[in-house]
């Protein structure tokens, strides 16, 4: 099962304040030993949202563009892990690890990623070849 | 440049509402323009919250605590996820103007640069 780890911003994150020689290094290691055991699959961090955008659809109008930075700094994003591992409780396991020497994060929620199974039939065979199509061509870009 | 583009939840993703046929078949066209262009590196659609969890640091805790979901502000929750390459982020924006939407639902899709540095 793969599961996506997000990492929610702090006002330290969102003012675009680098995590310390000591946390990187932490983290550097803490990463190192997801890949060794084969669960980490991805893990990126996010610029502040000053930085980014939204677009939102509304019903039938055109979608409308709205530049950051975004207020609401708890519900935002900081960083993400992609995790490759049998349960939940694995995931919960290893993210209770997550060095945190900066005191820098207070919440970081897992959640199950799709998986083609989950779609029943709605996922036709001639969909599903198609879509392990696109994911050959993304491992490539 | 790569860059996450987060899709909000909605009251049916946290239901657990099987997608449309239609959603799927568009979103599977959209993926493989995507792919095809040289965009696309990761798309990830997330289960509701209500099979995820949570740890929370409270002040001067060592050890998290765990809460279970599912989280009750749906509009700030993710449904799911794409990575993207691309040139700047009006370019980005750009694409994600065209995201299928065959229901006609309001939404929002937020787009962030990775930071280089992590």
């Amino acid at each position: 099962m793969r599961f996506m780890v997000i990492m929610k911003a702090s006002e330290e994150s969102e003012a675009g304040q680098m995590p310390s020689t000591e946390l990187l290094a932490e983290m550097g290691k803490f990463n190192e030993e997801l890949v060794r055991a084969g669960v980490m699959l991805a893990g990126e961090g996010l610029a502040p949202s000053s930085q980014g955008a939204r677009v939102k659809f509304s019903g039938d109008s055109e979608p409308s563009v709205v530049d950051g930075p975004f207020a609401e700094t708890k519900e935002l994003i900081a960083g993400f892990w992609i995790l490759q591992v049998r349960s939940l409780e694995e995931a919960v396991e290893w993210i209770k690890r997550v060095p945190n020497t900066d005191g820098a994060h207070h919440e970081i929620e897992i959640r199950r990623i799709f998986e083609a199974d989950d779609f029943g039939d709605n996922l036709t065979p001639e969909l599903r070849d198609a879509e392990a199509k696109v994911r050959e061509q993304a491992a490539q870009n | 440049m790569r860059f996450m583009v987060l899709v909000k939840a909605s009251e049916d993703s946290e239901a657990g509402a099987a997608p449309s046929a239609e959603l799927i078949e568009q979103m599977g066209r959209f993926n493989t323009e995507l792919a095809e262009s040289g965009h696309l590196v990761q798309a990830a659609g997330l289960t509701p919250s209500s099979a995820g969890a949570r740890l929370l640091w409270f002040d001067g805790d060592a050890e998290p605590s765990v809460v279970d979901g599912p989280f009750a502000e749906t509009k700030e929750l993710v449904a799911g996820v794409w990575i993207l390459e691309g040139e700047s982020l009006a370019e980005i924006v750009e694409l994600m103007k065209r995201a299928p939407n065959p229901d006609r639902q309001a939404g929002t899709v937020e787009i962030r640069p990775l930071s280089a540095e992590l």
